[in-house]
C-alpha cells in the first residue's frame, strides 16, 4: 500500500520543490542582508564630513580673498606689467575662480508630480544623466560659464547620482535643480531644446511625468566662483613643450 | 509517505548547504517554480493515493506547468503587467487547496477515520 507513493518521480520532484525552496531562502536572505544597518551610522560620518567641508570652504575663500591682496601687493611692488595681473585675472576667469555676470539663460528641472499606479518612480524625478546633458547642451553651445544650484561647473566637476541627491562637485543637490549659464542667450536655449537627450525633458517627460522644465532667457545672470580645491597629486605642467 | 518527506528534507538541505542563490530579478520566476513544484507534489500523492498515478502524465505536467507559467511571467515582464504572474499564482493555488481537500479525505479513507 504504502510503496504508491515511492513513485521516483514523485520523489525527484519533491526533492527538486525542496532545493527551490531553499534556494529563495537564500536569495531573500542575501537580498535582506545587503542593506546593513550601518548604513545609519555611516549617514552621521557624511554629515559630520560635509559640515568639516563648509567650515573648510569658507577658510579657503578667506585665503584665496588674502591671496588675491598679496598678489596685488606683490605685483605692485616687484613692478610687475599690468600685462601679467591681467594675464592672472584671464587665468582665474576661465578656471572658474572668479564670480562671472552676464546674459545668458537660466534652465529649472525639478521633479515631477504624483506617480501613477503602475508607474516607475524612477520616472518621475530628474536625475544625474539629465543634469549632464542640459550641461553638456550648454556647454557645447558655448556657455562660458556654468553653475548648477550655486556649484559651478569646472574643468573638474562630476555630476553624478548620489542615492536621492546629486553630487556636483563635492555638494549634494537636491531637487528643484537651478542651472544657470553665461553665453549667448538664444543658442544657449535652443541648445537646450534642440538635444536629443536634453530636449525630452522639456516634452515628452514634462508631459507624461509632470516633471518642471523651464527655460528663461536673462539679460543678466550671477555665477558663482567654484569653491572648492585643486589639489593636483599626479598633474605635472610640460615645461619646455611644444608652444 | 517517509520517502517523500526525507527527499523534501534532502532538497532543502543541499540547497542550504550549497547556499545556490539566484538574481533578485528572477525571483518572480522563482516563487512560480515554487508553486508548480508544490502544485505537482500534491497533485502527484493525490494520483497515487486515488492508485491513478501515471509517470508520464506527471513528468510532463510538471514541465509544461513550469513552462507556461514562466512564460506568462516573461510575458507580463515585457508587455509591462508585472501582475500578470498572478494568473499563474492564483491557478496554482486554487489546485493546491483543492488537491489537498482530496488528499487529506482519501488519507482519513485509507486511515478508517471516516
Amino acid at each position: 500500500m504504502a510503496e504508491n507513493f515511492n513513485r521516483p518521480a514523485l520523489v525527484v520532484v519533491i526533492g527538486v520543490l525542496g532545493f527551490l525552496v531553499a534556494i529563495s531562502f537564500n536569495t531573500t536572505k542575501q537580498l535582506t542582508t545587503a542593506h546593513p544597518e550601518r548604513a545609519s551610522d555611516l549617514a552621521s560620518v557624511v554629515r559630520d564630513l560635509e559640515n568639516q567641508r563648509t567650515e573648510l570652504q569658507e577658510r579657503l575663500a578667506d585665503l584665496r580673498s588674502d591671496m588675491d591682496v598679496l598678489e596685488a601687493g606683490a605685483a605692485e611692488s616687484a613692478g610687475m606689467s599690468d600685462s601679467y595681473s591681467r594675464e592672472l585675472d584671464q587665468a582665474r576667469l576661465a578656471a572658474g575662480l572668479s564670480g562671472v555676470t552676464g546674459p545668458g539663460v537660466e534652465i529649472l528641472l525639478g521633479d515631477g508630480g504624483d506617480v501613477a499606479v503602475d508607474g516607475d518612480p524612477n520616472d518621475y524625478l530628474i536625475h544625474d544623466t539629465d543634469i549632464t546633458a542640459v550641461v553638456n547642451a550648454l556647454m557645447a553651445a558655448g556657455a562660458e560659464a556654468v553653475e548648477v544650484n550655486g556649484e559651478r561647473v569646472v574643468a573638474t566637476t562630476p555630476i553624478r547620482c548620489a542615492g536621492t541627491t546629486v553630487l556636483v562637485n563635492s555638494a549634494r543637490l537636491g531637487s528643484p535643480y537651478v542651472i544657470l549659464a553665461v553665453g549667448d542667450p538664444g543658442a544657449l536655449e535652443a541648445a537646450a531644446l534642440d538635444d536629443p537627450v536634453a530636449s525630452l525633458l522639456f516634452t515628452a517627460y514634462k508631459t507624461q511625468y509632470g516633471l518642471q522644465a523651464e527655460v528663461t532667457q536673462a539679460d543678466e545672470i550671477v555665477i558663482e566662483p567654484y569653491k572648492g580645491t585643486f589639489r593636483p597629486q599626479y598633474l605635472l605642467s610640460e615645461q619646455g613643450g611644444q608652444g | 509517505m517517509f520517502v517523500l518527506v526525507l527527499a523534501l528534507a534532502l532538497g532543502i538541505a543541499l540547497g542550504l548547504l550549497t547556499n545556490v542563490s539566484i538574481p533578485a530579478a528572477l525571483l518572480t520566476y522563482l516563487g512560480v517554480a515554487v508553486l508548480a513544484a508544490m502544485d505537482a507534489c500534491l497533485g502527484g500523492v493525490k494520483a497515487a493515493l486515488e492508485q491513478t498515478f501515471d509517470d508520464k502524465a506527471f513528468v510532463s505536467g510538471f514541465i509544461t506547468n513550469t513552462l507556461m507559467a514562466a512564460f506568462i511571467v516573461f510575458v507580463g515582464d515585457r508587455i509591462g503587467v508585472r501582475e500578470l504572474y498572478l494568473a499563474a499564482v492564483v491557478a496554482f493555488g486554487v489546485r493546491l487547496f483543492d488537491n489537498l481537500a482530496t488528499v487529506r479525505n482519501l488519507l482519513f479513507h485509507r486511515w478508517g477515520w471516516e
